[in-house]
């Protein structure tokens, strides 16, 4: 690599255990510091476009991992509606012991796999692509209570939704007090 | 606590003065930096690896994806096929695989999407020669029935892009596609 030109450079001061450890880093990847850092910034002025902190597109990624590691895919919506569009009227009530006992294994699953099982769950649906515009969970005394909303849901995928989330609370020492769901709003009320 | 310089490419620097001005102070904002680019590198990936993974999922959300449990997602095929029918059914994932291949409308960028979002694939490889085009697909959770769907979806995709299917093996879990280009594109 060229020996950069130190009119086009700027000397920015950090810790030295930080500089040591990138040091390390950049030598083991065959990069010089220079070139290391300058890669670095340049991530994160891209991170910065996509109105976030390097710090929140690492902790989402994190969070994201989960469901490949949990065994999830991706589908499209509109292909899943019209699956479950066609299948619900006949067979609702086994899609919703489906989606339950596939909740109740994601709930095992973070509860084996994290301390904090309950927060990675919210987290999960907020960032987790369920198509909800709002997630919100509110903790008290003993009475968990979580709030979704979409608006594109259909009713059907807001049932199974709800089934799912019913089945990884209960995995996770949780029992059902209320449950509303109407057409992308979910209400559910747990207690310990 | 000790302090070293590090020289960084001036546009770059100046770049994340700006930044930080809105976000506190230049040490603190760096050090956070570096600290996130050090997390990175623990689980094994670059920040450029991370930033590129969440664009391609916020380009799946943006095209109407959404994570669901794979079993729902098996179960749900048998259970409509049977109650749908194989043939719509079959006719429904080519549409999708249609719509995927304009969306994408290259080969390659297609056999990256397929990787990327379809995690229960072990291997897809999307190789063109000439005017042909192979697909091969392997995944060990396909149950025969949804391998012929996913067969259905990736026939879509490559007829979008104008290759037509000359040849096809589809058994449990591998996919076989041989195409060559539509004379009419």
């Amino acid at each position: 690599m060229p020996e950069p030109d130190l009119k086009k450079q700027k000397l920015i001061r950090a810790p030295n255990y930080l500089v040591d450890r990138l040091s390390e880093d950049a030598s083991r990847q065959g990069k010089t510091l220079y070139s290391y850092v300058s890669e670095i910034f340049e991530q994160a002025a891209r991170a910065n476009e996509m109105k976030r902190s390097l710090k929140e597109i690492l902790d989402i990624f994190e969070i994201l991992e989960v469901p490949r590691e949990a065994g999830a895919i991706y589908a499209h919506k509109d292909f899943l509606d019209y699956l479950l569009q066609k299948t619900f009227s006949e067979q609702g009530e086994e899609l919703q012991r489906l989606w339950y006992h596939t909740g109740k294994w994601y709930g095992t699953y973070l509860g084996e796999r994290f301390e904090k099982p309950l927060e990675i769950f919210l987290r999960l649906l907020q960032e987790g692509r369920w198509d909800l515009s709002e997630v919100t969970m509110n903790r008290d005394k003993g009475i968990v209570e979580f709030r979704c909303v979409s608006a594109f849901a259909s009713q059907e995928r807001s049932l199974l939704l709800q089934s799912f989330m019913e089945g990884a609370l209960h995995s996770l020492g949780y029992r059902t007090q209320e449950k509303k769901c109407f057409k992308g709003i979910i209400r559910l009320k747990f207690s310990v | 606590m000790k302090r070293k310089m590090l020289a960084a490419r001036l546009d770059l620097a100046d770049k994340i003065l700006d930044i930080a001005a809105h976000r506190g102070t230049l040490y603190d904002y760096v050090n956070d930096i570096l600290e996130q680019a050090i997390r990175a590198e623990d689980l094994g990936l670059s920040l450029k690896d991370i930033l590129d993974n969440m664009w391609m999922i916020k380009t799946a959300r943006d095209a109407g994806f959404i994570v669901v449990p794979e079993k729902i997602v098996y179960d749900l095929t048998e259970i409509s096929s049977k109650r749908v029918g194989k043939e719509k059914m079959a006719a429904i994932w080519y549409e999708t695989g249609q719509w995927y291949g304009h969306y994408y409308g290259d080969p390659k960028k297609l056999e990256t999407a397929v990787k990327t979002y379809f995690w229960d694939v072990s291997e897809v490889k999307i190789s063109e020669e000439g005017t042909n085009v192979a697909v091969t697909c392997l995944s060990s959770k396909f149950s025969v029935t949804y391998t012929v769907m996913f067969s259905k979806f990736l026939e879509g995709a490559l007829n979008a892009l104008g290759y037509s299917l000359s040849q096809n093996e589809v058994s449990k879990g591998i996919i076989n596609l041989k195409f060559v280009k539509s004379s009419d594109k």
